[in-house]
């Protein structure tokens, strides 16, 4: 809070200190919601230029970091708005070792056997570019539930949507996410059956 | 009815909210039904990729206080000309009609009765005194009686 009424007051060096102990957090929040580097720097700067300008409306009743990850949210949330959404992901849109990650994890099992960092990283970008097909909303959610298994109250507080509609929205982005991996998954299989029919 | 059953069992809830209960109904419901076997594979995948989304990180790039800074500052000094200009444009209407108001008063003031004077040819000296000092001085000629019923309307014809 002195932090705060220090950076409020125009004393660069607490706003600093702020970004200081603050960043990290931020840096590790957007990065859930983006593929590229770039686009995750962007969205960190934002938050903090925000953060500057709002430093009047943070009363000290929270946390820093919390009102600074509402910020992030929501900061996210515009940025995904306003990136070009890919319309449908076809199989051949993918990278060979997407579609390698896709042939030998047909099933979770599969997947934890295979498990390993150059493969996370591999999944990790094909569920970009699967997010990259949903409105902003649904990748929002599903990022925040699926994938932090925060609860639908966290989401509620973060994003200012009311319960039903974090409920609503959840279920309509899981049916989405489900439908197109099934689709890929359909494909890939339909591939190897052509293959090993022709061989 | 079973497969819509089973695929709302998986779109109503993540799979870390799903009980036990459920995920027992589940593997035995798509031990029967393909459909429903390759959206419960679909939604573990799913949940999967998203898990590994989640778990990429950045840490801030070095210079990345430095130049939040340096943007905030640049950020500022365009509000403060930019302010500066917005104060500008609304008080230049005023101030431009401020000097339409006193230019029109000084041409009230120092051209228009300058104008009014030659056309009309009016004399110098209007005051009273100096109405009464010309008659004097075209009276200088006059005798003391004349003088006196000029100046102070006293005519001494009755006290004779």
């Amino acid at each position: 809070m002195e932090l705060a009424r220090a950076a409020r007051e125009g004393d660069e060096s607490a706003f600093e200190e702020i970004m200081r102990r603050y960043s990290p957090r931020v840096f590790r929040f957007a990065a859930k919601f983006f593929r590229q580097r770039s686009l995750v720097e962007e969205a960190a700067q934002e938050v903090f230029l925000k953060a500057f300008t709002e430093l009047g409306s943070y009363e000290g009743r929270g946390s820093m970091e919390g009102w600074l990850t509402r910020i992030t949210t929501n900061t996210c949330l515009n940025l995904l708005r306003s990136s070009k959404r890919r319309p449908e992901l076809t199989l051949s849109d993918l990278s060979s070792d997407e579609t390698n990650w896709l042939d030998t994890n047909q099933s979770a099992e599969a997947a934890a056997r295979h498990k390993s960092v150059e493969r996370s990283l591999v999944a990790a970008d094909l569920a970009g570019r699967v997010l990259q097909t949903l409105p902003a909303n649904d990748q929002l959610v599903l990022t925040l539930i699926d994938g932090e298994e925060a609860s639908v109250k966290e989401v509620v507080d973060l994003t200012g949507w009311s319960e039903s509609k974090v409920k609503v929205q959840a279920f309509r982005a899981r049916r989405k996410m489900r439908q197109a991996v099934e689709k890929l998954l359909a494909k890939g299989r339909k591939g190897h059956e052509r293959k090993e029919f022709s061989s | 009815m079973r497969d819509e059953h089973i695929i709302s069992l998986l779109e109503n809830a993540s799979f870390a909210e799903l009980s036990e209960n459920d995920l027992v109904t589940i593997r035995i419901h798509v031990g029967d039904c393909e459909g429903c076997l390759s959206a419960f594979e679909a939604a573990q995948l799913s949940r999967l990729l998203l898990q590994e989304r989640a778990s990429v990180e950045f840490e801030p790039p070095p210079f990345f206080h430095t130049r939040v800074l340096a943007t905030l500052r640049e950020r500022q000094a365009a509000n403060d000309s930019w302010g500066f200009s917005r104060v500008w444009r609304a008080a230049g209407a005023l101030a431009s009609s401020m000097a339409a108001a006193v230019a029109l008063l000084a041409v009230f003031t120092f051209v228009v009765p300058e104008n009014q004077i030659s056309s009309q040819q009016v004399p110098n000296g209007y005051s009273a005194e100096e109405v009464i000092l010309g008659q004097t001085a075209q009276l200088e000629d006059a005798s003391d009686g004349q003088l006196l019923t000029t100046i102070y309307g006293i005519d001494e014809e009755p006290s004779r």
